[in-house]
């Protein structure tokens, strides 16, 4: 092994050599710069697959021949030589995203970015505070050097905010060692931990002094504007230096000292981390600037490092894990965004819709932005779950909260961002030039990232590599990006098709439910994408979307797990974020979507946490929790609920699903929101609806699921936008679901899925049909449609077939969910709450109608009037569903015997019984079969009767009608669509008022006004942000003494 | 005098003297004049550097006249302090000095020397 | 095989009997209104020669496929409703197919005939025909309420959703009647038959002098003949459902006859003492008495 005072040696070598040739060649010196970072990263990654594979131990190198404390000795421990590796790997892609930069300004700025990196090295591998400072010093004079790669004035006036404030922090730190010098008689830290200084009242200053002055190089909320104005304003390279490998270093530097310290301060530091980190989050929310945005997360995830280091004594043995997997997140992110901050050359995040100009950078910009929030499959989601998981384990609620909320609020910002670069305006934005040097670390630490989490995700033990097995796959299809899109559809079903090969007989025979869920999401992602071979082209970005939403949906039918369960519930979001967003005007749809899904996820996530706490780690043990177990229920519905769009949390959805494309809004619609509903019933199916507390919320879901039903009805039936119709509709279907799982009774729960299944098939059909129709008449609106059974006669059947099953009317299988919904309300003794349903179910008469009427039925525009039938590739799918509702209806038993045989595990009541197609309960009967028999017989007497009497018929025109001694010519004024409900929108209307979606833009409003308001302690003024620093002392001090 | 000791004398006056650099670099306008605070500010932390590491009537740290490697912890005054307060001379005189570097660069842009001219980036 | 078929016949001959006096208790309604407004009134035959008159057009027009099937599925609907209905208690050939489902088949099969009739008069393209359709879905949305909630009631009262075992638990006596045993329900449910049976006040949907008589403007011929009796057919059955919920069924024809009739009129007599109410009135006008005794009707069953 090389020993670690080689990097030292190496780094002041050349800088020391390369002063001496002034008139050297700028590409050779660089070169050589580059060649001693290279070294300098062999040496440090050399020790740290040294320290993996246990092939060295920690390992101290003492200079000038002297033990410690009378010579400087450098460690190289695990951690030290993972820092170090960060560091210097960071610098080596960092000199070469920089090349044509520092090439420009010649050799001072190779030597001070050689000497810069240097120092970094040596304030992680010290073991002498005294050392330590004088590194840091060194380090913090070679980035303001740095910061003068850019000679604009406020790069300049920032980098003197920066002196000026480190001035006084290195100040406080150099009394603070001096003292601290004093009290223990040496500056080896080793001795320092060991001499208890803390015990007399001047030691303990001395620490306080040198604790808080690291504390402040970590840019801790509010004492950090003098930072933000330098990431701002420098050179994206140079603040991807501060933020990755500055931070890295003083993070570590935190790390380090904290034994020295005594134990009660970790609190301290925890709230200070926390503070910073929900501070800064909310702070960023008001960020235009790119740059700045990135350096108000910069501090923020400084501050939630801290808070883990703070907390340290809750985490266990996991803290490491959690320490590095959040930091190399962190890391890798950070320096990623700042890079392509550099090739982007806009400040304003709006403007940042220019990288979709380069695919390549959006898949880059992408895996950075979720490597930041903590998403998977990326290293630092492994890190937060286990910080939430071991928080839970100590009872640390509250910090949970904390976390949750700032990652949260970090969230809302980077979405925004994320929004701005997939949909944002992008024309009259200047030309996007990429150097072929500025790309490449970027698309390297991309990958570190992706490696990264793999190895996270395996170091947590989990049997992960099935889980990577789609990913793989996806990654795949992403790699065949340039084909025509026929042919990745044609592969991604393919891979569906082996999907439901492998698992679908499996589940079949072990777990119904299970069974069920996978079915529809499988079958349904199938028929949805056989829709999309109608599309042209590559259709860039939708394979990779769509396959990451499916696979998160098998995953979480098939997880095992807690942390299974919610890795494959966030690539679920994630993909169906991607696809949502793809639609024209889909941009603050898909923002709000994500922004619920994420509340509901962390919902959930605290829930496990609390669980995981208990019980342990499996899924099927939620059964066990005992205490906590309302409010982990409560949690887990909510989260749930997001995803189900129950009223409240609900405001997403229609903009969501009607804007999408017309194969998307199938899959979102029909398949994805019935992830919510397999959530919800992997809740009430673990944790059981017998305690009070889960009975009364269980209550309270059923009167929410009643009203979401009524009003999701009522407002489908004053749309004017057909998607937005079904978008409603699906809000009041899901209440109708959430209303009959909440009953918690075996009929209950038959309707249940009997709805699950029902709703998938016909909003499949009727999102597919109109998704059609739309692609055909392009618009939307109802109004401008009309007429069109003449033109799409196929489209028109589906489309009634759906709506029949959808409005509950004989024989189809719609019915069969209201007889047991009044079988079930009746038994349960929900009279009132099954009132407000079946009024709902009344209501949702009046956008069946509607749809059909002012689409298909009515007056024929003029310009559809050689409009075709919709495509094939539609159809097909349209009408293996139609079949499929209607054998579905005539053997409804085939499937509700079993799943009443199923749940008669779970209600031993067993209140119905099956005798063939017979259903009976002790209330009613109903014989499906034999209904559609008798109806089916009738109908055809009727019309047969009907044809012998009126067999010749003459076939009229369009206007052929009475009119009051008028004939209309215009089908726009004899189409009566617009606003049809006026009478009822009068008597009713007022229910629909968007009172929350008002409450949750108010909401919305205050914390941007607060973050407003908040941040103008930011002046700008150097002074009053080194004011910023005393007075931060000067509180923290009194607060703890 | 004598019980005051002029190891206090130094403590106090290096707090006392860091204590107006501290209140001339958050108060003074004029960037010089900041750099000025920031420079007594260091002074008097050399000071008290000074301060902490000097013993009573001992002699200075150097081999000879009276002082030999046996006897030398005994009587010598402790070296590191010393030591310490050379590197940090030298690390303040570079700040120092690239404050003064950044000075020039800002009047260059702006001609002017007020600090409240250069709040551009903010909030 | 014999058994269905004998089964059959007496169905047919049920819906003979049914449809004749279904179109008998129309002309005589009609009649009364008549009266009620010093008119002669129509002869009391004159549906029956409506109905050979639209029957042996040889004209007739349509607009399309939807058009065409929308009285078939209007008379199925009223038809289907007869189907699933017991008409005489205690009769096993009276009983018609009620064995295949309970109440809750006959509420929703309701809608069958409502949403195939609206889908034919839209095709039919007349702006009036989806004016009167919307009208009429908009208001039957709140007759429901009362209705469901009167149901709930009925199934707290009896513990059964079969109507059969409903109407037997009726037997026995006047007093055993729903009506004197479940008061409350009763008059919630004989409200929302106002509603459903549409006469004044509650008549804006087929209003004849703002909306030429609503969708059927449209239908004529053999289409309208279907129409027509489907609306004879339909006002009985309802009647009859209402019958065997609130007023103790009846156990042979004299008895259906009369209380049909009986219950038919309460609506009509309604009908000619009151004016119309606008639509968004007769919505919430719904929603406060009706549901309010409607509520009342579960609560005392709770």
């Amino acid at each position: 092994m090389v020993g670690p005072i080689y990097i030292i040696a190496i780094a002041l070598g050349l800088a020391f050599l390369l002063g001496f040739f002034k008139k050297l060649n700028a590409n050779i010196a660089q070169t050589f710069m580059m060649a001693g970072v290279g070294a300098m990263s062999f040496i440090s990654v050399q020790w740290l697959f040294g320290h993996l594979a246990g092939m060295v131990t920690e390992t101290v190198t003492y200079t000038a021949g002297f033990k410690p404390p009378f010579s400087i000795s450098l460690q190289m421990g695990a951690m030290e030589a993972g820092v170090t590796s960060m560091i210097n790997i960071f610098g080596f892609l960092g000199g070469v995203y920089l090349w044509r930069k520092l090439k420009e300004m010649g050799l001072n700025a190779i030597i001070i970015y050689m000497v810069t990196l240097m120092g970094l090295n040596v304030i992680v591998l010290t073991r002498d505070l005294f050392n330590l400072f004088v590194f840091l010093e060194v380090s913090t004079i070679g980035i303001v050097g740095l910061i003068l790669l850019e000679r604009g004035v406020n790069t300049i006036s920032s980098g003197f905010k920066y002196l000026v404030a480190g001035g006084v922090i290195s100040s406080f730190m150099l009394i603070g060692t001096i003292m601290i010098y004093k009290y223990a008689g040496s500056l080896y830290i080793n001795d320092i931990i060991t001499s208890n200084i803390a015990a007399t009242k001047g030691g303990m200053v001395a620490l306080f002094l040198l604790l808080i002055a690291v504390i402040l190089e970590l840019k801790p909320f509010p004492a950090n504007g003098w930072a933000l104005d330098v990431y701002e304003s420098a050179n994206s390279g140079i603040s991807a230096f501060l933020s990755a490998g500055f931070a890295t270093a003083m993070l570590f530097v935190l790390y380090k000292l904290m034994p020295m310290f005594p134990i009660e301060w970790q609190a301290m530091v925890a709230v200070v981390g926390g503070i910073t980190f929900i501070g800064a989050n909310l702070l960023g929310i008001r960020q235009k600037n790119a740059q700045r945005l990135l350096g108000y997360s910069s501090a923020g995830q400084m501050g939630l490092l801290t808070a883990v280091i703070g907390l340290s004594s809750y985490l266990n043995e996991q803290f490491i894990f959690i320490l590095v997997t959040i930091l190399l997140g962190h890391y890798l992110a950070k320096a990623g965004l700042f890079w392509l901050a550099g090739i982007v050359k806009e400040k304003e995040i709006n403007s940042w819709s220019l990288l979709r100009r380069e695919p390549l950078l959006v898949v880059l910009f992408g895996v950075f932005i979720l490597t930041l929030l903590g998403m998977p499959p990326f290293p630092s989601f492994f890190g937060k779950w286990e910080l939430i998981m071991k928080l839970a384990a100590g009872g640390q609620t509250t910090w949970i909260l904390a976390i949750l909320i700032g990652s949260f609020l970090e969230a809302v910002y980077l979405f925004k961002w994320f929004g701005y670069v997939l949909k944002g305006e992008n024309e009259g934005l200047p030309v996007l030039q990429i150097k072929p040097e500025k790309i490449i670390s970027p698309v390297v630490f991309a990958t570190v990232s992706v490696m990264a989490g793999y190895y996270a995700g395996s170091l947590l033990g989990e049997t992960n590599f099935a889980f990577y097995i789609p990913l793989m796959f996806i990654a795949a299809i992403g790699l065949l990006e340039f084909l025509p899109a026929f042919v990745k559809n044609t592969f991604a079903i393919a891979g569906m098709g082996y999907l439901a090969y492998t698992t679908l007989p499996g589940l079949f025979e072990t777990d119904l439910l299970r069974f069920i869920f996978m079915g529809i999401f499988i079958l349904g992602g199938i028929l949805t994408l056989f829709a999309g071979y109608y599309y042209k082209g590559k259709r860039q970005g939708f394979y990779p979307s769509a396959l990451i939403m499916f696979a998160g949906l098998a995953g979480i039918i098939q997880a095992e797990t807690l942390l299974q369960f919610f890795f494959s519930w966030e690539l679920m979001t994630i993909g169906s974020y991607f696809l949502i967003i793809r639609g024209k005007r889909s941009m603050t749809h898909g923002f709000s979507y994500m922004l619920f899904s994420l509340a509901g996820a962390y919902a959930i996530l605290a829930a496990f946490g609390m669980v995981d706490a208990q019980v342990g780690n499996m899924l099927s043990a939620l059964g066990g929790v005992t205490s906590h177990a309302t409010l982990i229920f409560a949690l887990l519905a909510i989260g749930f609920m997001t995803k189900t769009a129950t009223l409240g949390l609900h405001i997403w959805l229609p903009g969501a699903h009607a804007e999408a494309e017309s194969d998307v809004s199938p899959m979102v619609s029909a398949i994805l929101l019935k992830a919510g509903v397999f959530g919800l019933l992997l809740t009430f199916f673990g944790m059981g609806a017998e305690s009070a507390g889960n009975s009364s919320i269980l209550y309270v879901l059923g009167w929410l699921g009643a009203i979401t039903a009524l009003v999701g009805n009522l407002a489908a039936s004053f749309q004017e936008d057909a998607k937005r119709l079904l978008a409603y509709s699906s809000i009041g279907q899901l209440g109708y679901i959430l209303f009959a799982y909440a009953m918690a009774t075996q009929l209950g729960w038959i309707g249940g899925f009997l709805y699950v299944i029902n709703h998938f098939a016909f909003k499949a059909i009727l999102f597919l049909t109109i998704g059609a129709v739309v692609l055909r008449v392009k618009t939307h609106n109802m109004y401008e449609m009309g007429g069109l059974i003449k033109r799409m006669p196929l489209a028109f059947i589906a489309a009634l077939i759906g709506i029949i099953a959808l409005s509950g009317v004989p024989p189809l299988s719609g019915f069969a969910g209201k007889w047991f919904f009044y079988n079930a309300v009746i038994l349960k003794g929900w009279y009132f709450q099954g009132a407000v349903v079946f009024f709902a179910g009344v209501i949702a008469f009046l956008y069946s109608y509607r749809i059909l009427q002012t689409v298909f039925l009515g007056q024929l525009k003029d310009e559809h009037r050689h409009v075709k039938e919709i495509p094939l590739t539609f159809l097909i799918p349209i009408y293996i569903l139609v079949i499929g509702i209607m054998i579905f209806s005539m053997y409804t038993h085939w499937v509700l015997e079993p799943i009443t045989q199923y749940l008669t595990a779970y209600f031993p009541s067993d209140p119905v019984h099956w005798d063939g197609a017979a259903a009976t309960t002790s209330l009613g009967y109903w014989n499906g079969t034999w209904v559609m028999y008798i109806i089916g017989i009738m109908f055809v007497l009727i019309l047969g009767w009907l044809l012998w009497l009126n067999a010749k018929a003459t076939k009229v025109k369009q206007f052929n009608m009475v009119f009051s001694g008028e004939r209309p010519f215009t089908p726009e004024t004899t189409h009566m669509a617009h606003n049809m409900y006026a009478g009822y929108n009068k008597a009713l209307g007022f229910i629909t008022a968007p009172g929350i979606t008002t409450f949750w833009n108010k909401v919305a409003e205050f914390v941007t006004d607060a973050a407003g308001f908040i941040r103008r302690i930011y002046t700008g003024n150097g002074q009053t942000y080194a004011f910023h620093i005393v007075a931060y002392i000067v509180i923290i001090y009194f607060m703890i003494f | 005098m004598e019980n005051i000791g002029l190891e206090n004398i130094a403590l106090f006056s290096g707090l006392i003297l860091s204590l107006v650099g501290l209140w001339g670099l958050l108060t003074q306008k004029n960037i010089i004049k900041m750099i000025v605070g920031f420079a007594l500010l260091d002074t008097g932390i050399h000071l008290i550097m000074i301060a902490v590491g000097y013993v009573k009537n001992s002699t200075a740290p150097i081999i000879g006249e009276g002082v030999t490697k046996a006897n030398a912890a005994d009587v010598i005054a402790d070296p590191i302090p010393q030591a310490l307060v050379l590197t940090a001379i030298v690390i303040g005189l570079g700040i120092t000095a690239l404050m003064l570097a950044y000075a020039v660069k800002m009047h260059q842009k702006k001609k002017s020397l007020d600090i409240n001219h250069y709040k551009d980036l903010k909030w | 095989m014999n058994d269905i078929i004998i089964k059959l016949l007496w169905t047919l001959l049920g819906l003979f009997i049914v449809l004749n006096w279904g179109m008998l208790m129309g002309a005589s309604m009609r009649k009364i209104v008549a009266r009620v407004a010093h008119r002669r009134g129509i002869p009391i035959y004159q549906p029956w020669l409506d109905l050979i008159k639209l029957y042996a057009k040889r004209t007739s027009i349509s607009h399309g496929v939807m058009f065409y099937l929308g009285p078939v599925f209007r008379l199925g609907g009223g038809v289907g409703i007869f189907l699933f209905l017991p008409l005489i208690y205690g009769s096993e050939y009276w009983s018609n197919f009620s064995w295949a489902g309970d109440l809750v088949l006959i509420l929703y099969f309701q809608f069958f005939g409502m949403l195939g009739m609206a889908l034919g008069a839209g095709e039919g393209g007349h702006p009036n025909s989806v004016i009167g359709i919307t009208r009429g879905l908009s208001q039957f949305t709140t007759v429901e309420i009362p209705l469901t909630l009167a149901v709930i009631s009925l199934a707290l009262q009896y513990n059964t959703l079969s109507i059969t075992e409903i109407v037997a638990a009726q037997q026995g006596g006047v007093q055993n009647w729903t009506l004197f045993t479940n008061p409350v329900a009763t008059v919630a449910g004989m409200l929302s038959l106002l509603g459903a049976l549409r006469h004044a006040p509650f008549n804006l949907v087929k209003a004849p002098n703002e909306v030429p008589i609503g969708p059927p403007t449209e239908y004529h011929s053999a289409f309208l003949g279907v129409l027509r009796t489907n609306g004879a057919v339909l006002h009985v059955v309802e009647a009859a459902l209402f019958m065997n919920l609130f007023f103790g069924g009846a156990t042979n024809w004299a008895e259906f006859i009369i209380k049909t009739f009986l219950i038919y009129f309460w609506s009509v007599f309604v009908g000619v003492v009151h004016p119309r109410f606008r639509i968004e009135q007769s919505v919430v006008w719904f929603l406060k008495i009706p549901l309010a005794i409607g509520v009342l009707a579960v609560i005392l069953y709770i």
